[in-house]
């Protein structure tokens, strides 16, 4: 049930924030393509200070999320997908950046959205964290019925657990982003872990590349990698307080 | 000798949380520094090259310019400006400083990161030790505020108040000033020094004071504009016990 609310929410805010913004972004394009479309035809009469008013506005318009490509601009970045993404950035406090709300409505929407939807994220996360606990701990159970370890079988399943975690979190994630993306496998594991521990520079940010086609169930895939790996990290930075406590 | 111990752990985490900081800030400064000069030469190049040449150029060297001037934006170079701007480095020791507490933390916010493979590995290892001191360390930070709730809980109950009412008081009272100290306050601090307008300072507190730290708006960064020395310093403070409050508040 709580998965429910977590995905219904996070699809709500999704929705408005795309009708809050997209009608800037466009406009914002538009003004962006006038400015390139100017300079092409003037571009004789170009002096230092136009450069400098152009670079600044495509400076603008990039922390708006809009690059010049060819003769259009890269749109759509509000689009649902977009959207949803940016919802999940936000109330996981990842907060990537590429991608941010621009109007003043769009911004204290953000605020309440997060406001609600941050304490609902660390329920959802303790949750799961709780159900790997469990499993984890299911398991120790049986191993020390079936082969009457006692202390042992605790530790192994532990170490066990803490070693598959890191296989499918961390460890094989950048493969895959090295086949989608094109990163590198060390830019694959910077991005892994940025976005697990919620530091989220933003630097790299998955399905990005206009110039890649990403399957459609990929968002979907890493919007759950993102979630389950949260929850581990968590699990994992807790224990760490516990031993430093 | 309980107490004393007590405060001498709490004094060694405080000085251990901030010989962490410094040193991540000095290695962060040493992996990026160099990398980041040479990029902002090469745009300034590219820049220069683009002003001699724009008399002569096609539709598709133009296209290319501006291919190359978005990938330098996007590498945090912003080629605006002359020569003596190369000077200023985004990983001085101050920033380098606000950088490793932006990754311990967990803010993020984006606008300065390592671009060096060195840096980046770095940053994890940085960041997996870091962020556990960081969370200790605001823990301890917190309980020293909540202190305070309770001295004040304390004097009312003196005061001859029903326990339930004292609660309810001292959360709200709690509630309210950390509202007023560290989102109202700082947003009309920054309303002077950055220059933004109210709405914007306040959305910028609480996207920080979360810790999601989008980086659409971060503090010092105007170019144009001269910063008091410990500004930034300031602002570190403030985030820290910002974030200490928020720690408590969810415990409540």
């Amino acid at each position: 049930v709580l998965l429910v609310v977590y995905v219904g929410y996070v699809g709500l805010g999704a929705g408005v924030l795309q009708a809050l913004e997209r009608p800037a972004e466009v406009q914002a394009a538009q003004h962006l393509l006038q400015q390139h479309w100017e300079l092409l035809a003037n571009h004789t009469c170009l002096q230092g200070p136009a450069l400098q008013r152009l670079i600044e506005g495509i400076i603008q318009a990039y922390k708006s999320g809009i690059t010049l490509q060819g003769n259009t601009t890269s749109l759509g970045r509000w689009d649902f997908s977009g959207s949803f993404f940016f919802a999940i950035s936000a109330i996981t406090t990842i907060g990537y950046g590429n991608l941010s709300p621009s109007t003043a409505a769009g911004r204290i929407f953000c605020i309440v959205f997060a406001l609600f939807g941050i304490p609902l994220n660390l329920v959802i996360l303790n949750e799961i964290g709780q159900l790997m606990l469990l499993g984890v701990q299911h398991c120790a159970h049986h191993l020390e019925e079936v082969f009457h370890w006692q202390k042992k079988a605790s530790l192994l399943i532990k170490t066990c657990a803490l070693v598959t975690g890191l296989l499918l979190f961390l460890l094989l994630p950048p493969l895959l982003f090295s086949d989608k993306e094109g990163w590198s496998y060390e830019e694959g594991f910077y991005y892994s872990f940025i976005t697990l521990s919620t530091i989220g520079f933003g630097d790299y940010v998955i399905g990005m590349n206009p110039d890649h086609t990403y399957p459609v169930w990929y968002k979907n895939v890493i919007s759950l990698w993102i979630l389950f790996g949260m929850a581990w990290l968590a699990l994992v930075i807790k224990f760490c307080i516990n031993f430093l406590e | 000798k309980a107490m004393c111990s007590g405060k001498l752990q709490t004094g060694l985490l405080v000085v251990g949380y901030f010989v962490y900081l410094l040193v991540g800030a000095a290695v962060f400064q040493a992996l990026e520094r160099t990398a980041e000069k040479q990029e902002k030469i090469a745009a300034a190049q590219m820049k220069e090259a683009f002003l001699q040449n724009f008399t002569h150029l096609t539709v598709p060297e133009m296209e290319q310019f501006m291919k190359n001037l978005t990938e330098a934006i996007q590498n945090g170079v912003y080629p605006i400006g002359n020569e003596s701007q190369i000077g200023d480095s985004n990983w001085d020791f101050s920033n380098s400083f606000f950088f490793a507490g932006t990754v311990v933390s967990t803010i993020g916010y984006g606008t300065l990161r390592p671009k060096t493979a060195g840096g980046q590995i770095f940053c994890v290892f940085f960041a997996l030790f870091g962020i556990p001191l960081n969370i200790v360390f605001l823990h301890r930070v917190s309980k020293m505020l909540s202190l305070l709730c309770k001295k004040l809980g304390k004097f009312l109950y003196e005061k001859g108040m029903r326990k339930k009412k004292i609660k309810f008081l001292t959360l709200l009272f709690f509630l309210a000033t950390g509202i007023l100290v560290f989102l109202c306050l700082p947003s009309l601090f920054f309303q002077i020094t950055e220059g933004w307008s109210y709405s914007e300072g306040i959305y910028f507190a609480f996207i920080t004071l979360s810790t999601i730290g989008f980086g659409d708006y971060v503090v010092g960064k105007k170019p144009g504009r001269s910063y008091f020395s410990y500004y930034r310093t300031l602002v570190a403070i403030w985030i820290l016990f910002g974030l200490a409050w928020i720690a408590l508040l969810f415990n409540l």
